[in-house]
């Protein structure tokens, strides 16, 4: 597959339509790659395609058309972008919500296998820290992982999913230039919402401590909000500081409002990408969170973030049979 | 002769050790809570994770937590003249746990050690005095362990570290296995063991031996590197090149290499207030000071609404040249230990050793100025 997306971009940058390419790069760590930028054919060696592309390469969309946004007269950028099915939808969002131009985006979508989380490979073989891993090799659905003793343990990349790619609905994105790998991954879509049934079973007090259990991890370095491609606004409530919504501490309080805060802005817009997920160093239970929330929208408006460019957002239109109940009696 | 000194402790016996410390000291040990490892008050049920590689988040945050209160305040009696009102401190040493304890810091990475001493420098140099850390540091023992198995993320010694440096401590230790061989640094850390003197026995060569090996073995293991020769003297001219136009690219802008650094120390200081019950008026408040990163736009957003730090270029520019050329001009010191927690948890692995080594091998800056 790395070899079609590199002869692809050759030819983007040969036919002089792109300016800048957006894909991944080796990483310097085992089980992780780089978000890479190739501004010419010369770089394009650089690309690789495995299970470690992790990140949610959308998020670079907004801030690319931004300073141009603001003097009128600059020409915007003509960005080539590989996307995985999340990306895609991420990009969906962000053309509907005006963010970025379709016509200056030339995507690549890939049909993705699924991503590696990282944790289940450490958890899988040995336990936190005991042992560091050197080096990771990905063969035909194997994972050849290395450790610094030079023992080396073979898991199956099935196993290693992350949560969020076990059950995906949308392995390809659905708007792109270019198609790579058009067979689909067989995955367990109809298990996807069980673990939010499971969890809506619980007492409201259980689901209230863990609630708080989770958020009470939070640093406050606003990884989620940074790795998130609906996180563009230009100014953050949680920076704000005229008024100033929300204290600056670590007390619950403040990590409460911060977290509802951002989470409730994503009603309608969350693609389940788990970028938040994987970028938080504290390792909070962000999804169960938003997932809840894109279930709510699909019960209540039918409506499925990052699908078509042309069905207006729940928050964009009001229809007078629209569910309410859930503000007058909540 | 140095030999004299060292003395050795079976590792069953170091939680009994530590609970007999427990009334004189605040102590602090690396805890296994939520799946990773912190610095927490001792609790005798709980091992010493003795084979732990790094804390996530780094002991700086026992002298200087991410949230402390400065002074608490209420609203006094008067109003002045033009309208505003004036506060009273609240004394809050009467209220407050009788006796300031002593600080027991025990089994920190050698790297993190080493990173109080620089954060000391800041906070207890000549030109100001921080009495909020002062005050916790000054009377801690901060005891190392020295790291038997580094991390593939850990580059300390290409900044003045080693696995068993011992900059910083006052005591270092090393895990033999059942036993643990302690050294004392400082006079301090020698009388520490002298009052405690029954707990010890003396080492013998076998263990200084045992003791040589692994750190050998360990130093062998650290095998990532950068030179940062004259790097200060490097940034002195790299303000405005090129180079900042894109490695910051990837960056996501959040703030975990920064609050995961040990040397870190920026922080913003602001007002909690607490309003009369039914109104607004203020009744009581707290000033409070909360760590800050310089990655985000907030830190050096002026009240005019400018930013002289726009995107992500200038901030993470800020980044580099902050702990690489301002803290050696100002405190002779690199303000980075090599700890390699900002490469470990960075969300897109934009790894600081790969932005030095580039930083390093461009050539002459003065041809490349532009901006």
């Amino acid at each position: 597959m790395i070899e079609k997306i590199k002869e692809v971009v050759k030819k983007l940058f040969k036919e002089d339509k792109i300016d800048i390419f957006i894909g991944y790069g080796e990483g310097t760590l085992p089980l992780r790659t780089t978000p890479c930028f190739i501004t010419g054919p010369d770089d394009i060696e650089k690309l690789v395609w495995n299970s470690y592309c992790l990140n949610n390469l959308a998020v670079y969309l907004p801030r690319s058309f931004l300073p141009q946004l603001q003097k009128k007269d600059l020409k915007f950028p003509r960005i080539g972008i590989l996307a995985k099915g999340c990306d895609g939808r991420s990009i969906v969002g962000l053309i509907k919500e005006h963010q970025i131009p379709r016509e200056n985006l030339y995507i690549i979508g890939i049909n993705c296998s699924g991503m590696i989380d990282i944790e289940k490979v450490q958890n899988a073989v040995y336990k936190m820290q005991e042992v560091e891993i050197v080096s990771a090799k990905e063969k035909s659905g194997k994972v050849l992982v290395e450790n610094e003793d030079n023992k080396k343990v073979e898991l199956k990349k099935e196993e290693l999913l992350a949560e969020v790619c076990k059950n995906c609905q949308y392995t390809a994105p659905l708007i792109y230039d270019v198609l790579i790998g058009e067979e689909k991954r067989k995955t367990k879509e109809k298990e996807r919402a069980a673990f939010i049934k499971e969890f809506e079973k619980k007492p409201l007090e259980e689901r209230w401590k863990y609630f708080q259990e989770q958020v009470s991890k939070c640093i406050r370095c606003y990884a989620c909000r940074q790795a998130c491609p609906n996180c563009y606004c230009k100014e953050c409530f949680a920076d704000q500081t005229r008024p100033k919504w929300i204290g600056a501490t670590e007390n619950i309080s403040d990590i409460m409002f911060f977290q509802i805060g951002r989470i409730l802005h994503q009603a309608g817009r969350c693609v389940d990408c788990g970028a938040c997920v994987r970028a938080c160093p504290m390792g909070i239970d962000l999804r169960i969170f938003t997932y809840k929330l894109i279930e709510d929208v699909k019960e209540f408006f039918g409506y499925e973030a990052g699908i078509s460019l042309e069905e207006a957002p729940p928050l964009a239109t009001f229809k007078p049979d629209d569910k309410q109940e859930f503000i007058t009696e909540p | 002769m140095e030999n004299a000194k060292l003395k050795i402790i079976k590792k069953k016996d170091v939680l009994k050790f530590l609970d007999s410390l427990k009334k004189e000291y605040d102590i602090f040990v690396p805890i296994e809570k939520n799946g990773d490892i912190r610095f927490s008050k001792f609790n005798s049920e709980k091992d010493i994770p003795w084979n732990y590689r790094n804390t996530k988040i780094p002991p700086k945050e026992i002298f200087f937590p991410q949230t402390e209160t400065l002074f608490s305040f209420e609203a006094g009696t008067s109003t002045l003249s033009n309208g505003s009102m004036t506060f009273t401190p609240i004394d809050e040493s009467k209220s407050s746990a009788p006796g300031n304890k002593n600080y027991l810091i025990f089994g920190i990475r050698p790297c993190d050690a080493q990173a109080f001493s620089l954060l000391d420098k800041l906070f207890g140099g000549d030109d100001f005095q921080d009495p909020y850390y002062l005050e916790k540091r000054k009377q801690a023992i901060i005891i190392s362990l020295a790291c038997n198995k580094p991390q593939i993320t850990c580059f300390c010694t290409s900044l003045k570290g080693k696995p068993d440096n011992e900059e910083g401590a006052d005591i270092i230790l090393f895990d033999l296995g059942e036993n643990i061989l302690t050294k004392p640094i400082t006079k301090k850390g020698e009388e520490f063991i002298e009052n405690l003197d029954s707990w010890f026995k003396e080492a013998k060569k076998s263990d200084v031996d045992k003791k040589n090996e692994l750190m050998d073995l360990s130093l062998k293991k650290i095998c990532s590197g950068v030179n940062l020769q004259n790097i200060k003297e490097k940034l002195d001219e790299a303000f405005d090149i090129s180079f900042w136009n894109e490695i910051h690219q990837k960056c996501l802008g959040c703030g975990i290499c920064t609050y995961l650094c040990p040397t870190c120390y920026c922080f913003d200081i602001t007002d909690e207030i607490d309003h009369v019950a039914g109104g607004l008026a203020p009744s009581r408040g707290k000033r409070i000071r909360c760590w800050d990163s310089c990655m985000f736009p907030l830190f050096t957003l002026h009240a005019s609404g400018h930013n002289p730090r726009l995107t992500y270029k200038e901030r993470m520019r800020q980044r580099i040249m902050h702990k690489f050329n301002y803290c050696p001009e100002n405190f002779k010191e690199i303000f980075c230990v090599g700890c390699g927690r900002c490469i470990r948890n960075c969300p897109v692995n934009l790894d600081l050793r790969e932005v030095l080594v580039s930083l390093m091998s461009l050539g002459s800056l003065c041809k490349d100025k532009k901006i």
